[in-house]
């Protein structure tokens, strides 16, 4: 019982991880109908931008990851300026393409500035509680608690502020957006800098928590979309028990089962739940 | 384009095929010849269920991974004759695509591309781990070319396996054709329009998009299995999620929902990434830029340039003809 919460507490924290990558994800969808697969890749190169501050310039933890951040908004608005922008009106398949081949873009970039070692973001968390027999990483703990702010954070965003209700109305009728005075042309950019700040957040998880290295992104951006199944597209609620059923799924296979197959284990859980219900486990139907 | 231009366009283009190998010095570019003919096979298929019916499938390299590991494991194990273990694989490629069609299919756009794209990342895994059947990433070796040795023809010649895949590339684009100018073919076209309507016309949309699905998965197995021939050793290395991203891309660079399409597309993307070689560490971003770029100012792949400006130059003589 205690390793079953042991792997539980576990999956917290990666779930956490992948509800922020989706938070990003469904956002940009709601509102422009993009899959924007490079999202993975993106929030790696918040990632590795950390690692180097922390390593190379010698930024204390914080610091550096405020400076990816902002590095994360502004090139969260350039994707959208550079490359979505143009394709707009076009086929959304177009804007998937599109998505692919920034894909490859920013995996190159990541490889060009930051090579092809796997590199971890020094943290100096490594005190350890332990509550009857469930030892928690102070790292994990704090991964836990800032996902878990950062997802309130947006929630009280999209509700409560203009700028939320702003996204809101687009999301539900562009045109109707348009007529009520909304600018439907920087809705698209503030939404893609919050994603993409989201990713950044996420990409630091990852790499103080395991490790970034190529070819992660892609895989992170893949489970990113797989919790949005799992929960039903465009509601926040969906996308936070998508990513804790994966996450935690993805623990006890990795735990009980074996660590090699954790991805299709995680990935079958996903298909049954289509079956049974498509339109996600939160979704309307 | 009108009925002659495609003839013309198509019989041009089998000559030049059935030249080809005549005219190409450096053998290394009949190699990538054979593997453009052989990715024209999976294009094809991907066309069908992309192109033509809308629904973006990313599992086609995994699909060429069940097909190759088939006919490989099929020849070693049961010591079958390679002629049956080629076509045997699309066979078992098409079981394993009815199993996730299924499932994969109750939902649409975006959704069923990510769902098959995490088929493709089981396939992966499991080729890289299940040691006992696939050897993992070490892979197979020593697959069987597939005539004997001292037979007709001579296997061990790049130009023979070249006419070979030329002539299966040459009848599954036409078996696509086929399809696809067939009342199935129709249907295919009309879901990818209005998949509401056609289900309101009282047709089983999910029949066919199964059917477009499976079919597309065939081609797919097809290729895999010459391409284990071919290479005689296959690893899992070459079919994972960014080979099936090839396939889509061929499609839509090609022309996505055209004939000639793919062909033109298999070659981009043989061709192109050994041309970008001299990039040397840059050629992901280049490549990435292409695509970018090609999509912005290109969104109808290459045969709807054409044909588009055929077009204008059409009208611009009947323009100047009534002046």
């Amino acid at each position: 019982m205690v390793e079953v919460l042991q792997q539980i507490i576990n999956g917290i924290a990666i779930g956490g991880v992948y509800v922020l990558i989706a938070l990003g994800l469904t956002t940009v969808f709601g509102i422009l109908g993009i899959a924007h697969f490079a999202h993975g890749s993106v929030s790696m190169f918040g990632g590795y931008l950390t690692f180097f501050f922390v390593t190379s310039w010698g930024f204390p933890l914080l610091l550096a990851i405020l400076v990816a951040l902002v590095v994360g908004l502004l090139l969260g608005v350039l994707i959208e300026l550079l490359a979505y922008r143009p394709v707009r009106n076009a086929n959304h398949i177009n804007a998937f393409i599109v998505a692919l081949g920034l894909t490859m873009m920013v995996e190159g970039l990541n490889l060009e500035f930051f090579g092809h070692e796997q590199v971890v973001i020094p943290t100096n968390l490594s005190r350890v509680f332990e509550v009857g027999g469930v030892t928690v990483p102070e790292l994990r703990l704090y991964v836990i608690i800032a996902a878990a702010l950062l997802i309130l954070a947006m929630t009280l965003f999209v509700e409560k502020t203009k700028t939320g209700q702003a996204i809101r109305a687009v999301a539900e009728n562009r045109d109707a957006a348009i007529l009520m005075g909304v600018n439907v042309n920087t809705i698209p950019m503030v939404v893609f800098a919050i994603s993409t700040a989201l990713g950044v957040c996420a990409g630091v998880m990852v790499g103080s928590l395991f490790a970034i290295a190529p070819g992660i992104g892609e895989g992170l951006v893949v489970k990113g979309f797989a919790v949005l199944i799992l929960g039903g597209l465009g509601s926040i609620p969906g996308a936070v028990v998508g990513g804790l059923v994966l996450g935690i799924t993805e623990a006890l296979a990795a735990g009980f089962i074996s660590s090699a197959y954790k991805d299709v284990i995680a990935f079958v859980v996903m298909i049954t739940v289509l079956l049974f219900r498509p339109q996600g486990l939160m979704g309307k139907s | 384009m009108t009925l002659n231009r495609t003839v013309l366009f198509y019989a041009t283009a089998l000559v030049g095929f059935i030249l080809l190998p005549q005219l190409i010095a450096v053998k290394y570019y009949l190699h990538l010849s054979i593997l453009a003919l052989i990715w024209v096979i999976a294009a094809q298929g991907q066309n069908l269920i992309q192109g033509y019916t809308g629904y973006v499938s990313i599992v086609q390299a995994g699909f060429m991974g069940i097909g190759a590991y088939s006919t490989a494991l099929m020849g070693i194990h049961f010591n079958l004759p390679v002629w049956l273990t080629i076509m045997l694989a699309p066979l078992i490629t098409a079981f394993f695509a009815l199993l996730t069609g299924y499932p994969s299919l109750r939902v649409k756009g975006h959704y069923f591309a990510i769902v098959t794209l995490a088929f493709n990342m089981v396939i992966f895994i499991v080729l890289m781990n299940f040691h006992q059947l696939t050897q993992g990433e070490a892979g197979i070796t020593d697959i069987p070319k597939p005539g004997a040795e001292g037979g007709l023809f001579d296997w061990s010649q790049r130009e023979t396996y070249y006419y070979f895949v030329l002539i299966i590339a040459v009848l599954m684009t036409g078996f696509a054709a086929l399809i696809v100018r067939s009342r199935i073919g129709q249907t295919l076209v009309a879901i990818r329009q209005n998949e509401d309507l056609v289900g309101a016309v009282g047709i089983a949309a999910w029949k066919y998009k199964l059917f477009a699905f499976v079919i597309s998965a065939m081609f797919g197995g097809l290729a895999g299995a010459i391409y284990a021939h071919y290479q005689s050793f296959i690893n899992p290395e070459i079919f994972g999620v960014a080979q099936s991203l090839d396939a889509i891309l061929a499609v839509i660079v090609g022309g996505s929902g055209t004939i000639a399409g793919p062909i033109i597309g298999a070659f981009f993307v043989v061709f192109l990434p050994e041309y970008l070689r001299f990039a040397d560490s840059f050629r992901l971003i280049l490549y990435g830029l292409v695509l970018v770029l090609a999509t912005i100012f290109m969104p109808r792949g290459i045969v709807g340039l054409t044909t588009d400006l055929l077009a204008r130059r059409e009208q611009r003589k009947l323009g100047q003809r009534r002046k």
